[in-house]
């Protein structure tokens, strides 16, 4: 029974930290864009403009919901939904560190939902739904740009998905096992997959940065040219769960590329193990914020012959050398 | 009993969203009905204790083949593909076909010893990637290969009738 | 890659496969990241005080002694492109301007007002200048039409203030509009 009641407190939790998640990375985001750019970024509304986000969100939630009289009612409205659950549902099988002891009550916890046996495969599989949402949300929207960017995002889902399932082999091969609480615990002791896995783990961040519709490969929402893309018919909290999810997808590729290449919350004794896994995480999602904000974006052509002729290759290369190195 | 309740509910989406997948108009709800589908039958994989096939048929079905049937379909003239009957022609032959066919069908269930599935398996959740693997590279090695082969002569087909120049 | 030359590029390769151009434009911007930043925390700590021709709100101007430099010649509203300016003079013996003649009513739209400085070049008593004020935005039109009384008072720059820096200020709104109030003793350079 405990178990039961257990499982539910954690599932409570995790939602919703990960559903106020959003609200500090869209602050983080326009801060650093802003000093990146030599700016100050938002500033006025609370010190520093620390309230900002809760500002948007009030601004978000009366603004008026806009469905275009051409439109797919039944699909436009169902499509950010479509998004924005399996970004969340992916949160399941993700640990986010060993058995603690609760301080009060002396019962140990595991921090996870639950330890699958075929975690990685699942969150790939889960996380590879998400794009529906995209790909429906601008078919529904029954106007150019965002039918194009629906497209886009489902030909550059193929693509990439492949190199990203691929560079996780690598690590499967080597841990010898499917469970992020078995590669983790495989990693402990500074083995950390990047040591051995470098290739891969450069293989899975660029494909992860296409999974997540991250610039360098934000082509499904391409300013420049789709202007907005397939959320450029979607206004109101339709809109804002299609930002969410966008942050959520950008949480859980920071906290899986840690899980399968940084050692998760391996790190020196000083600190307890939750808090270098949150570091870690912190850090590639600062990375990955970086990123966007020095880079252009590809060209269609160009997204494409990088994930088919390059990571394509090289990550078949690198299961074949992993392969032979392990006979 | 609480999995015979998600049995069923599991059951009864996956048949009504199948019946939908031919039965909407719009080419695309049909598509989401298919999706609707694979998921009700991923859940029932994992009810039958292989979460792996479960996981699988999520990632392959769901995540790659419905993404290229939807990237085609969305080109399509939906106006015009609503429109569209499926069979052309007299309908009567297409109907005593089926009705074969579900003849057929019912006849070798009841004479499989399909039943004996319906006993709970045993109650155990992990372990069972490995077992996959193993059976997969023991014992149905042959036919693992020949279906790898015969995917890639399927793959080489698809590839020179792509190519312009032999066309 | 030129296609057309079989120069192997082992150098250009090595940094391809290194990603070494993108982790040098990756520390360019991270250098960014720390630097100053240029823009300013305007309206509510800091404001720009432009330089001296700058054309802002227009000022009247009194002379040393105190009195209206103005004499009513109306030479700014022939003068202006818009006609948004209204001079009225009179005959005045009280020795409140500079001569027999002053602005009995001196009005102006300044919702018509395109700031082109011409009606401060056509004065000849140099009575009229295009001031350094800006936040001219109001919530009423009345805010706009402004009198004589009004323009003949001080502005918050004084019109021999250089400008061309940074100063604190603190943002003041009413019930007519925003004006941002700056404090000139506290003053920075953009650069
Ligand atoms: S600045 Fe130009 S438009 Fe404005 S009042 Fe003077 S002359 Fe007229
Ligand atoms: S402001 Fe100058 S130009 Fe205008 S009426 Fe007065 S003296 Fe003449």
């Amino acid at each position: 029974m405990i178990e039961l009641l257990l499982i539910g407190i954690k599932v409570v939790v995790v939602t919703l930290i990960v559903f106020a998640l959003p609200l500090p990375l869209t602050y983080i985001e326009r801060k650093v864009a802003g000093h990146i750019q030599v700016r100050l970024g938002p500033y006025r509304v609370g010190p520093h403009g620390i309230l900002q986000p809760f500002a948007d969100m009030v601004k978000l939630m009366f603004k008026e919901d806009i469905i275009p009289a051409k439109a797919d009612p039944w699909l436009f409205r169902i499509a950010p939904v479509i998004a924005m659950v399996p970004a969340f549902v992916v949160f399941a099988t993700i640990p986010f560190g060993e058995k603690v002891t609760l301080p009060i009550l002396n019962y140990e916890v595991n921090l996870y939902i639950s330890n699958m046996d075929t975690g990685i495969l699942y969150i790939l599989a889960i996380a590879g739904l998400s794009v529906y949402g995209i790909i429906l949300g601008g078919w529904a929207s029954n106007s150019k740009y965002p039918l194009l960017g629906g497209l886009r995002s489902s030909a550059q889902m193929i693509s990439y998905e492949l190199a990203l399932s691929f560079a996780c082999i690598g690590v499967v091969m080597i841990v010898n096992s499917l469970s992020l609480v078995d590669i983790v615990k495989a990693q402990s002791g500074w083995h950390w997959n990047i040591l051995y896995q470098p290739v891969g783990f450069v293989i899975f961040f660029i494909a992860g940065l296409a999974e997540i519709n991250r610039i360098p490969f934000d082509l499904p929402e391409d300013e420049g040219t789709l202007g907005a893309g397939y959320h450029a018919e979607y206004s109101s909290m339709r809109f804002a769960f299609f930002m969410l999810t966008e942050y959520v997808a950008m949480v859980s590729m920071s906290i899986l590329i840690v899980l399968l290449f940084l050692g998760g919350w391996d790190g020196p004794a000083f600190l307890p193990g939750i808090v270098w896994f949150l570091l870690k995480v912190a850090m590639l999602i600062y990375i990955i914020i970086w990123t966007r904000f020095t880079y252009p974006r590809y060209r269609y052509d160009q997204l494409m012959s990088i994930g088919w002729k390059i990571l394509l290759p090289l990550s078949l290369a690198n299961i074949l050398i992993t392969g032979l190195v392990i006979i | 009993m609480a999995e015979q309740i998600f049995f069923f509910v599991f059951a009864i989406l996956a048949v009504g969203s199948a019946i939908a997948v031919v039965s909407l108009r719009n080419p695309v709800h049909s598509v989401i009905s298919l999706m609707v589908c694979f998921l009700q039958m991923a859940a029932l994989f994992v009810m039958l204790r292989s979460p792996f096939i479960a996981v699988v048929q999520v990632f392959v079905y769901v995540g790659a083949v419905l993404v290229l049937f939807l990237f085609v379909i969305m080109m399509l003239d939906i106006a015009k593909a609503g429109m569209e009957r499926f069979v052309s022609g007299g309908k009567l032959w297409v109907i005593a076909l089926l009705g074969a066919l579900l003849l057929e069908m019912v006849l070798m269930i009841s004479r499989s010893r399909l039943s004996a599935i319906t006993a709970p398996a045993a109650g155990r959740l992990t372990g069972t990637v490995r077992e996959v693997g193993e059976a997969l590279f023991t014992k149905y090695i042959l036919p693992f290969e020949v279906v790898s082969l015969i995917l890639l002569v399927a793959l080489l087909g698809a590839i020179v009738l792509g190519r312009k120049e032999l066309r | 890659m030129n296609r057309n030359h079989y120069n192997f590029d082992l150098n250009g390769l090595l940094k391809k496969v290194f990603f070494v151009d993108l982790i040098q434009g990756l520390f360019i911007t991270f250098h960014y990241t720390f630097s100053k930043t240029i823009t300013m925390k305007y309206p509510d700590e800091e404001t720009w005080i432009p330089y001296k021709r700058f054309r802002g709100l227009h000022t009247l101007n009194k002379n040393k002694e105190g009195k209206e430099l103005c004499v009513g010649c109306e030479l700014c509203q022939k003068s202006c492109p818009t006609q948004c300016i209204t001079v009225v003079p009179m005959q005045d013996t009280t020795g409140k301007g500079i001569a027999d003649r002053v602005a009995y009513r001196w009005e102006i739209n300044l919702l018509r007002c395109m700031f082109c400085g011409l009606c401060e070049d056509a004065c000849p008593t140099e009575a009229l200048k295009l001031g350094r004020e800006y936040e001219l935005a109001g919530t009423s039109m009345q805010r706009h039409l402004l009198t004589k009384e009004e323009l003949l008072a001080p502005q918050a720059v004084p019109a021999e203030f250089e400008g061309g820096v940074i100063v604190k200020a603190r943002l003041g709104t009413d019930e007519t509009g925003i004006k941002v109030v700056p404090d000139m003793s506290v003053q920075k350079r953009w650069w």
